[in-house]
């Protein structure tokens, strides 16, 4: 049955040669299932719940505008341009022919997801995560519930295996190095009190318990 | 200047490494062979009133080897798949074919004929894989013989030969014989024969000397198995020039151009007739319409007496219960799928790796290997390429599909380039073996399983290093294999120490359905129950 949408398709396509092998595709799997529940899950887990194993985190609950404004960074190659860190160059390259109408509906759809938190996989000294925090706090809010305005996301019932490899990518420059990339630098100036994966540990403990 | 050995010294290293006649006995151990007796369990006959149900999720080798099989004995089977089409990584791509890498989706605009297909996934089946070869018997899988090492092919090493590639024939024959040569020297000496009697030593210099193609003298002076640089039929023959050992010592290829054919490989070796997919569509023609596809599973639960499936499927939410699960997901996606697993079970799921198998292929415009009296076979590179595979079926046809790149191990060089990239790539790296590879090849398809929709990885790793399975890891495999709660059996190569066969994923589902069988303990093969 695909086969014969993909020979009818690839008739159109020398018809209109400019058919490009992406929309083909797209109409093609978007016959059954939504873009999303096809391209994400596979990595984001089903209904979003993350999966640490191929470091995809849990987009389930994701504030709608952070999403968008990460699908945005991806495409426009302010995040996972570096080769040599896996999982945000997967991303990238599964973004980078997305339209903003796909986007705009990958964001709606993700939006109904479910999913219940994952079980917290760090332990640290959450007293010290405290101090630690309350540099945070200005952006993210004292209970980490984020603040659009700043463009800064809730950290709250956040991951932390996944928060824990973000701080480490903001802190190498992976993250919020792009000169356009105002939020994400922003992020870099303000991490400078965590220093090493002590600091890291005992700040996530204490978002943890937040 | 690096210091020269003399061949004394070096028969010393070796009998300090305990070596000399120890490597006699090695060899022996050389081409092990798991062993793979045909592993079919008796299955006792289903209550055809109450017929006890499986849900199966995943229609891969080990799922579909599953549902065959618990289906013939009646037993109330679906099998759920994520992908429009059946097979896993038992896939075989053609002309209009979707190949569904994430964030690279390729349509395979090979030409439209029988013998211009890829086999992306397995390629091979040794006939020593008895249960592989049973079901391609079963499932009326026309087979075809497979060539794996062809002396017409290429050793190509930048380390050698300033790049340029040899005949296999002319590296292996030449190794032989210095190798041989070697020996042979040596053990003339009274040392050396203390171990043999007479007549022993003789038997083995004069194998020694067939081994190695040496003269009356243990000499070895080139060969005629390395090939004729000219005539050999009407005329006299001539020989080809011997190569200078201390020029094959620079390639790491000594190290298996001699083995080429051992373990795995060893058997011979079986293709079907058409694609690899032809034993999927045997399977999926049996199971007609059992298997349902575009299905999204999202929550597996273990129950009291059974196990609970979510899953979706154009946008509606469906609820499964069933006695049975027979759960051939990888784990590294399992793990993104909400479950009431036990903790070690979850354990072993977030310990298993993902392989990173890297294939790809060219049409050709023309067999231009047959030109080179290339008929099948594999040309080994450095390069990352590694490998190119002329394909044994299709002869003299005007066009063929080659393998240009086959990265079975732990690098993911090809899957970071872009489409682009990793097509150039293969062509500039093809190029040291053939001349005129740029001008031979058309169209270019690659299949980075590490990024394969639905299937993100290739073989499971299950060891973290070299040395084999860690006592944790024996532990794990162990627990993974064990149906959770009873009722949840995961299934696959990925529950082998055999990981990557076919056969590896047939005999899980064997253990599993046997497994489950002695649990069920009680069944009767009557209708109804004891009264």
């Amino acid at each position: 049955m695909i086969k014969s949408i993909v020979r009818i398709l690839l008739a159109m396509a020398v018809l209109h040669s400019g058919l490009a092998v992406a929309q083909q595709y797209n109409q093609v799997v978007q016959g059954s299932q939504s873009l999303a529940n096809k391209v994400c899950v596979t990595c984001h887990g089903a209904n979003g719940k993350g999966n640490p194993v191929v470091g995809a985190p849990r987009l389930a609950e994701i504030e709608p505008w952070y999403l968008r404004k990460q699908l945005q960074a991806f495409r426009g190659e302010f995040r996972g341009t570096q080769k040599d860190y896996i999982p945000g160059f997967e991303m990238q390259d599964s973004v980078a022919r997305m339209s903003d109408e796909e986007i705009e509906a990958v964001v709606a759809y993700i939006g109904t997801w479910h999913s219940n938190e994952n079980p917290p996989s760090i332990a640290g000294n959450a007293t010290r995560g405290s101090e630690l925090y309350l540099a945070c706090a200005a952006c993210h809010g004292v209970n980490g519930e984020g603040n659009e305005a700043l463009a800064a996301p809730g950290l709250a019932r956040k991951d932390d295996w996944y928060l824990y490899r973000q701080l480490k990518l903001f802190q190498s420059g992976y993250r919020g190095s792009h000169p356009e990339d105002l939020s994400g630098r922003t992020m870099r100036t303000g991490i400078a009190n965590i220093e090493n994966d002590q600091d890291i540990n005992d700040v996530l403990t204490y978002i943890n318990g937040l | 200047m690096t210091k020269r050995v003399t061949r004394r010294e070096l028969l010393t290293m070796l009998a300090a490494t305990g070596t000399s006649a120890t490597v006699l006995n090695a060899s022996a151990a050389l081409g092990m062979i798991p062993d793979t007796r045909l592993g079919i369990p008796e299955i006792p006959r289903a209550d055809p009133i109450n017929r006890p149900s499986i849900v199966i999720l995943g229609a891969g080798i080990s799922g579909l080897t599953a549902a065959y099989e618990l289906d013939k004995a009646g037993y109330d089977c679906v099998v759920l798949e994520a992908a429009p089409k059946a097979g896993g990584r038992c896939l075989t791509v053609r002309h209009g074919d979707l190949i569904d890498e994430v964030g690279n989706p390729q349509i395979c605009d090979f030409d439209d004929e029988p013998h211009m297909y890829f086999n992306a996934g397995p390629a091979r089946i040794p006939s020593s894989h008895r249960n592989l070869m049973h079901y391609c018997k079963a499932l009326g899988v026309e087979l075809e013989i497979f060539i794996n090492e062809n002396k017409e092919c290429y050793y190509q090493d930048d380390a050698m030969f300033k790049g340029k590639p040899i005949k296999n024939r002319v590296f292996t024959t030449n190794a032989r014989g210095f190798m041989a040569e070697i020996m042979a020297k040596n053990f003339n000496n009274d040392e050396l024969e203390r171990p043999f009697d007479r007549y022993e030593a003789e038997a083995l210099i004069s194998a020694m000397r067939a081994f190695g193609d040496l003269d009356a003298d243990e000499l070895y002076k080139g060969s005629f198995r390395a090939g004729y640089a000219k005539g050999g039929f009407i005329d006299h023959g001539e020989q080809t020039e011997v190569v200078a050992l201390h020029e094959l010592l620079k390639s790491r290829f000594m190290n298996s151009a001699l083995t080429a054919n051992e373990g795995e490989t060893g058997p011979v070796l079986f293709q079907p007739v058409g694609g690899m997919d032809k034993i999927v569509q045997g399977f999926a023609r049996e199971l007609r319409n059992k298997i349902y596809y575009d299905v999204v599973v999202t929550s597996v639960q273990l129950q009291d007496n059974g196990v609970a499936i979510e899953y979706q499927h154009n946008g509606i939410k469906y609820l499964v219960e069933a006695d049975y699960c027979f759960n051939c997901i990888p784990t590294h996606l399992m793990t993104g799928i909400d479950n009431n697993f036990p903790a070690d079970y979850q354990e072993a799921m977030h310990h298993v790796r993902r392989g990173e198998a890297y294939k790809s292929a060219f049409q050709t415009k023309t067999r231009f290997w047959e030109k080179d009296d290339i008929y099948g076979g594999i040309t080994w590179t450095n390069q990352p390429i590694r490998q190119i595979w002329y394909p044994p079926h299709g002869l003299f046809k005007e066009k063929g599909v080659i393998l240009a790149a086959y990265d079975f191990g732990g690098g993911m060089h090809f899957t970071r380039l872009s489409q682009e990239e990793r097509l150039e790539t293969a062509i500039r790296q093809g190029e040291k073996v053939h001349s005129d590879y740029r001008q031979q090849v058309e169209k270019g398809i690659t299949i980075a399983w590490h990024r394969m929709n639905h299937m993100l990885g290739c073989a499971a790793r299950w060891s973290s290093s070299f040395g084999g399975m860690s006592a944790r890891e024996e532990r794990l495999y162990h627990t993974l294999q064990a149906p959770a709660g009873g009722r949840h059996y995961t299934i696959g190569d990925q529950v082998s120490l055999h990981t990557a066969w076919q056969e590896s994923a047939i005999l899980s589902a064997h253990w599993a359905i046997g497994d489950m069988v002695k649990r069920m303990g009680g069944t009767s093969s009557m209708p109804g129950r004891r009264v």
